[in-house]
C-alpha cells in the first residue's frame, strides 16, 4: 500500500484547516483526515465567544502589538514570545480568510466584521458570529473541505503510531463501523485531536470525547508533552451540568453576584471587574464559595451570573444559544432570573510539545490546536485565543507537513501490528472473575482530579490525587468490555478513551506537584506566589517505564520583560 | 454528584425506556428492550441512556458527544419524534408517552441503519456535495486573507437563522418525501442550499439553482411542514424551501421545469376558480406528449371506473371564492406570526 503523504488525526478546526492548507500548498498530495466523529460534530462547534484579531474594526487604535502583549501577560509570561508573535500577526489574515470562504461573521453598521470585548484584552478585538462562532467556523471549514474533495475517514478511532525504531511510519486506527483495525502508512502524521480537560469528567465543560487521544498516543510513542499541569477552569459553567456560559455573556455586560448580592469582582479585579482573565475570575468564584458567600443547592454551591439588566433584546439577539442552554439544562430564563454558575474545567493549555511549525521531536509527526503546545497560551489562555490558535497553527502545520512530506520515505507497516492490536482489543472482552465498569472509573477519575488537582492545589492533596490515579490504573486492568461485537462498539471505544485519560492524568498531577509556585491557572496554596527564578520554564514529560519523567525547557523571551500580573 | 448516585430526590420515579435494538452481526431482525430505572426530575434522555449503558447494559449503542445541543450527534426518535436526546427532558416525554411511564426510543428514519440507535450519515454528506453546499467564493483563493467582504446586516439576517443548522438529520428522519424517494434532495440540503444562495460572497448561485430544480430537487417537496415542526434549532426550513422556489421562478421563469409549471398551473386555478382544474393539470405541468405517453392508460382506467375529473368547462368558480381568498390571506398572516413567535422564543 502506497503511504499517504499526510494523515491528519482529528476533524475539528485545526485538522480541517491543516487539510485545506495542505491541499492548497500541493494539490497532488494524498491526504486523509481521520476523525472519531463526523468532522462537523467536533468540539470546535462548542466554542461560543469568538476569535481575537487586531482588525481594528471596532477600536481604531487596536494593534497587533497590543494583542501580543495581552496574550503574553495573560499567559503569566509562560508563553513563548516568538510563537505569540506568529499567532497575533497572522490573526487578521486568518479572520479575513474565513470571511472570504463564507464564515457568517456578525457585522457592524459599516458592514465590516463586528468585534466585542473579551477577558484580559485591552481592546474589543474578539470577532464573533452571535454566540455560535465555533459552530459556524467549523461548518465553513467542513464545507470548504468537501468543496476541495478532502478524503475523510469518518468514525475511525486512532490507536497507535506505528514505529520503525524511533521513526513514525504511520498510524493504526479502528474503523468504528466495522470494528476492523486498519493500518494507515503515512509520510507525515498531524495530531489535531483537541484537548484533554474531559478527564475532570462531571466538572468539565468538554464534550464526552475530549479525552486527549492524540496526546496519549504521541506520549506513549515517546514524543514529549509540555505544560500539562495547566488546565483552565472557566468561571461560568452551569451548576448542574458543567456546560459553559460563554465569556461573551460577560463581554456583553453580565454581572457576577454572590449570595450577599455583591458584585464581588470589585474586590479581585477592581478595574476589569467581570472581564478579568479566566484564571483570576475562576479563583475569585471558588474563593467566594469556599468563604461561604455562595448559594447552596443539592447540585452543589454556586454563584449568580446576572444578565437581566441587558434586556430581552440583547439576550435574544447576541446570546440566543446561551439562553436556550440555560432553559434546557437549568430551567432558568436569563431574561427573568440570574443564571446559577460555578467554575468548570474547560481548556488544556498543555499538549504535545511542538515548534512554531507544529513539528514534534519525532520526524514527520506534527501536532496542532489544543492537542499541541507551541506554546502561545503559557499558564493561562485568554478567551478568544483558542479558536485563533487552532486556525493559525492548523494552517501553518498543514503547510509545513505538505512541504516536508516528500522528505520522508517510511517503511511498510507489518501486518502483525494490526493483528496484534486486534488481539489486544479482544482481550478487554474476556470474561473475568472480578471486573470493573469503565463508567465508575471515569467518574472517580474526574472526582479526584476536581478535588485534588483542581483550581486550588497543595502538595498533600495532589499526592492524594496521584495515589488515586495509581489505584485507578490498577482497577483499569480489570475493566471488562461487555459488548463483544465488532460493529460500532462504543463500549470498547469508551474504555480506550478512559485509558488515554488515565495516562495523561498522571502528567497533569505530577506536573502540578513538581511546580512549586502559582502561575496562571496553576494555583498552589502552599506556594502562593509566582517564582520566576525557579519556575519560569516549561515542564516537559516523557513516557518512561510507564510513568511520566519530568524535565524542563526555557521559555523563549522577546520584547516583553517579566512583570507582575495585575488587572 | 456522579451519575451512579442520582440522589437528592426532589421528585423521582421509575421510568421505562423501550429501546429499539438491532445488531446486524447477531440479530435477524430488530426488537425492543425495556430498561426500567429510577430517575430524578430534571434529567435528560441522553443522561438516562448513559446511565443505562454504564450501569445496566453496556452493549446499548448510541452516538453522543457535546451533550449541549450543538454537535448534533444524539438525534434519535423519542416517542415517535426525531430530536436531540441531550436537550430532551425525561419528564417532558413522560407527559407525551402513550403508555404511562414508558418512553419509546428508536433510531432516525430514512437513513441506513447501523446498530441500535446509530444510523449512517454518509447519504446526507453525499447530498451536501451533490448540491454544492458551500460558499464558492467570488474571490480567487490566492487573494484570500487580504481584505474582508462588506456584508450588510440585512443580508446577514437573510441567512443567520439557517446557519444554526447542526446537521443532526432530525428533519431528514421526519421527511415524508424521503420515505418515498431516498434520492430526494432532503430538507437539510435545501436549507443549506438556500443559505449559500443568499450569500453575496458566493459565486455559483445560478449553477446551484440549476441543480436544485432538477428531478428529486426543490419541486418535490409537498409542503407538509414536518421538517420545520421537527427542527431542533427552530429554523424555518419551509421558508428556505419557498425561498428557493421563488428564486427559481424569478430567475428561470415559470416554463423552466415541470415543477415550476405545476406551481404556475396551481396558482392560475386558485386565482381563477378557487379550485383545481385537474383534467388539464398534467398537460399544463408536463406537456401533451408526456401526458399522452404516461397517463393515457391510467385515463382509460379512470373512465372505466367513472373516476375522471370533470372537463374544464364544467369546473365552475367556487361559490365561496371571495371568503376563501379572505381565509387564505388570514392564514398567511398567521403563518407569518408563527414564524415571528418561533424565532423570538
Amino acid at each position: 500500500m502506497k503511504p499517504f503523504d499526510i494523515v491528519i488525526v482529528g476533524g475539528g478546526g485545526s485538522g480541517l484547516y491543516a487539510a485545506m492548507e495542505a491541499m492548497k500548498t500541493n494539490p497532488n498530495l494524498n491526504i486523509a483526515v481521520l476523525s472519531k466523529v463526523y468532522p462537523n460534530r467536533s468540539h470546535t462547534s462548542a466554542a461560543q465567544g469568538g476569535a481575537n484579531a487586531a482588525l481594528a474594526n471596532k477600536a481604531k487604535d487596536d494593534t497587533v502589538e497590543m494583542h501580543i502583549f495581552d496574550t503574553i501577560k495573560g499567559s503569566d509570561y509562560l508563553a513563548d514570545q516568538d510563537a505569540v508573535e506568529v499567532l497575533c500577526s497572522e490573526a487578521p489574515k486568518i479572520i479575513r480568510e474565513l470571511d472570504n470562504m463564507g464564515t457568517p461573521w456578525s457585522r457592524m453598521d459599516d458592514k465590516t466584521i463586528a468585534q466585542r470585548p473579551f477577558g484580559g484584552a485591552g481592546r474589543p478585538r474578539c470577532c464573533y458570529c452571535a454566540d455560535k462562532t465555533g459552530h459556524t467556523i467549523l461548518q465553513t471549514l467542513y464545507e470548504q473541505c468537501l468543496r476541495k474533495g478532502v478524503f475523510f475517514f469518518n468514525e475511525y478511532f486512532a490507536l497507535d503510531l506505528s514505529l520503525d525504531g524511533s521513526r513514525s511510519r504511520g498510524l493504526i486506527a479502528m474503523n468504528m463501523k466495522t470494528g476492523k483495525v486498519e493500518a494507515f502508512p503515512a509520510k507525515t502524521v498531524i495530531f489535531a485531536t483537541g484537548g484533554y480537560a474531559k478527564m475532570y469528567w462531571n466538572r468539565s465543560s468538554n464534550a464526552a470525547g475530549n479525552t486527549g487521544d492524540g496526546q496519549a498516543i504521541a506520549y506513549r510513542a515517546g514524543i514529549p508533552l509540555k505544560d500539562m499541569e495547566f488546565v483552565q477552569f472557566h468561571p461560568t459553567g452551569l451548576r448542574k451540568s458543567g456546560l459553559l456560559v460563554t465569556e461573551g455573556a460577560r463581554g456583553e455586560g453580565g454581572y457576577l453576584v454572590n449570595a450577599e448580592g455583591e458584585r464581588f469582582m470589585k474586590r479581585y479585579a477592581p478595574e476589569k471587574m467581570e472581564l478579568g482573565p479566566r484564571d483570576l475570575v475562576s479563583r475569585s468564584l471558588e474563593t467566594e464559595i469556599l468563604e461561604g458567600r455562595g448559594f447552596d443547592s443539592p447540585a452543589g454551591k454556586y454563584l449568580h451570573l446576572d444578565l437581566r439588566h441587558l434586556g430581552a433584546d440583547i439576550i435574544k439577539s447576541r446570546l440566543p444559544q446561551i439562553r436556550e442552554m440555560c432553559m434546557y439544562f437549568e430551567g432558568v430564563d436569563p431574561i427573568e432570573e440570574p443564571v446559577p454558575v460555578r467554575p468548570t474545567a474547560h481548556y488544556s493549555m498543555g499538549g504535545i510539545d511542538t515548534d512554531n511549525f507544529g513539528r514534534t521531536i519525532m520526524e514527520g509527526v506534527y501536532a496542532a490546536g489544543e492537542c499541541g503546545c507551541v506554546s502561545v497560551h503559557g499558564a493561562n489562555r485568554l478567551g478568544g485565543n483558542s479558536l485563533l490558535d487552532i486556525l493559525v497553527f492548523g494552517r501553518i502545520t498543514g503547510r509545513a507537513a505538505a512541504e516536508e512530506a516528500g522528505k520522508f520515505n517510511p517503511s511498510a507497516i507489518p501486518a502483525s501490528e494490526v493483528t496484534d492490536k486486534e488481539q489486544e482489543l479482544r482481550s478487554f472482552m474476556q470474561p473475568r472473575g472480578h471486573y470493573e465498569r469503565y463508567g465508575t472509573l471515569r467518574e472517580d477519575l474526574g472526582h479526584t482530579l476536581g478535588a485534588n488537582v483542581g483550581i486550588f492545589r497543595e502538595a498533600s492533596k495532589i499526592k492524594q490525587g496521584i495515589a488515586d490515579i495509581e489505584s485507578l490504573q490498577d482497577r483499569f486492568q480489570h475493566v471488562r468490555v461487555f459488548d463483544t461485537g465488532d460493529i460500532y462498539n462504543t463500549n470498547l471505544l469508551q474504555v480506550l478513551e478512559l485509558k488515554n485519560m488515565l495516562d495523561l492524568s498522571e502528567t497533569v498531577a505530577e506536573g502540578a506537584l513538581s511546580r512549586e509556585e502559582s502561575r496562571g491557572s496553576h494555583t498552589r496554596t502552599d506556594f502562593p506566589t509566582r517564582d520566576d527564578e525557579k519556575w519560569h520554564k516549561h515542564t516537559i514529560y516523557t513516557y518512561e517505564g510507564g510513568r511520566p519523567k519530568l524535565a524542563y525547557k526555557p521559555v523563549t523571551m522577546g520584547r516583553y520583560e517579566l512583570q507582575e500580573r495585575t488587572y | 454528584m456522579s451519575d451512579s448516585t442520582i440522589q437528592h430526590h426532589e421528585e423521582s420515579r421509575d421510568v421505562t425506556f423501550r429501546v429499539h435494538r438491532f445488531n446486524p452481526q447477531v440479530d435477524s431482525k430488530p426488537y425492543f428492550d425495556d430498561y426500567t430505572i429510577k430517575l430524578e426530575k430534571g434529567i435528560t434522555v441522553l443522561r438516562a441512556l448513559g446511565y443505562i449503558k454504564e450501569h445496566v447494559d453496556s452493549t446499548l449503542t448510541f452516538r453522543a458527544f457535546c451533550q449541549a445541543g450543538i454537535c448534533g450527534s444524539c438525534a434519535m426518535r423519542i416517542n415517535n419524534m426525531s430530536k436531540l436526546a441531550c436537550t430532551t427532558q425525561v419528564w417532558d416525554e413522560l407527559d407525551k408517552a402513550r403508555e404511562p411511564g414508558v418512553i419509546k426510543i428508536e433510531p432516525l428514519r430514512n437513513l441506513p441503519h447501523i446498530k441500535d440507535l446509530v444510523v449512517e450519515m454518509d447519504p446526507v454528506v453525499g447530498k451536501m456535495k451533490k448540491y454544492s453546499n458551500w460558499v464558492d467564493s467570488r474571490m480567487p483563493e490566492e487573494e484570500w486573507g487580504k481584505k474582508e467582504f462588506l456584508v450588510s446586516e440585512e443580508e446577514f439576517q437573510a441567512y443567520d437563522k439557517a446557519t444554526d443548522c447542526i446537521l443532526c438529520a432530525s428533519c431528514v428522519s421526519e421527511c415524508t418525501i424521503l420515505r418515498a424517494h431516498k434520492e430526494y434532495v432532503s430538507p437539510v440540503v435545501l436549507l443549506r442550499s438556500f443559505r449559500m444562495n443568499a450569500d453575496s460572497r458566493d459565486g455559483i448561485h445560478d449553477q446551484r439553482l440549476a441543480g436544485l430544480v432538477q428531478d428529486h430537487g426543490v419541486w418535490d417537496c409537498t409542503h407538509c411542514y414536518r421538517c420545520q415542526e421537527t427542527c431542533v434549532k427552530n429554523i424555518p426550513i419551509m421558508d428556505a424551501i419557498h425561498g428557493i422556489r421563488e428564486d427559481a421562478i424569478e430567475r428561470r421563469g415559470t416554463k423552466d421545469t415541470s415543477g415550476a409549471r405545476h406551481a404556475e398551473a396551481f396558482m392560475d386555478d386558485i386565482e381563477k376558480k378557487g379550485r383545481l382544474v385537474e383534467a388539464t393539470l398534467p398537460i399544463r405541468t408536463n406537456g401533451i406528449g408526456w401526458t399522452l405517453k404516461n397517463l393515457l392508460p391510467m385515463a382509460f382506467k379512470m373512465i372505466l371506473k367513472r373516476r375522471t375529473p370533470p372537463p374544464p368547462p364544467l369546473v365552475k368558480a367556487s361559490k365561496g371564492i371571495q371568503s376563501l381568498r379572505k381565509e387564505l390571506k388570514e392564514m398567511a398572516s398567521h403563518v407569518a406570526k408563527d414564524h415571528e413567535k418561533k424565532s423570538g422564543e
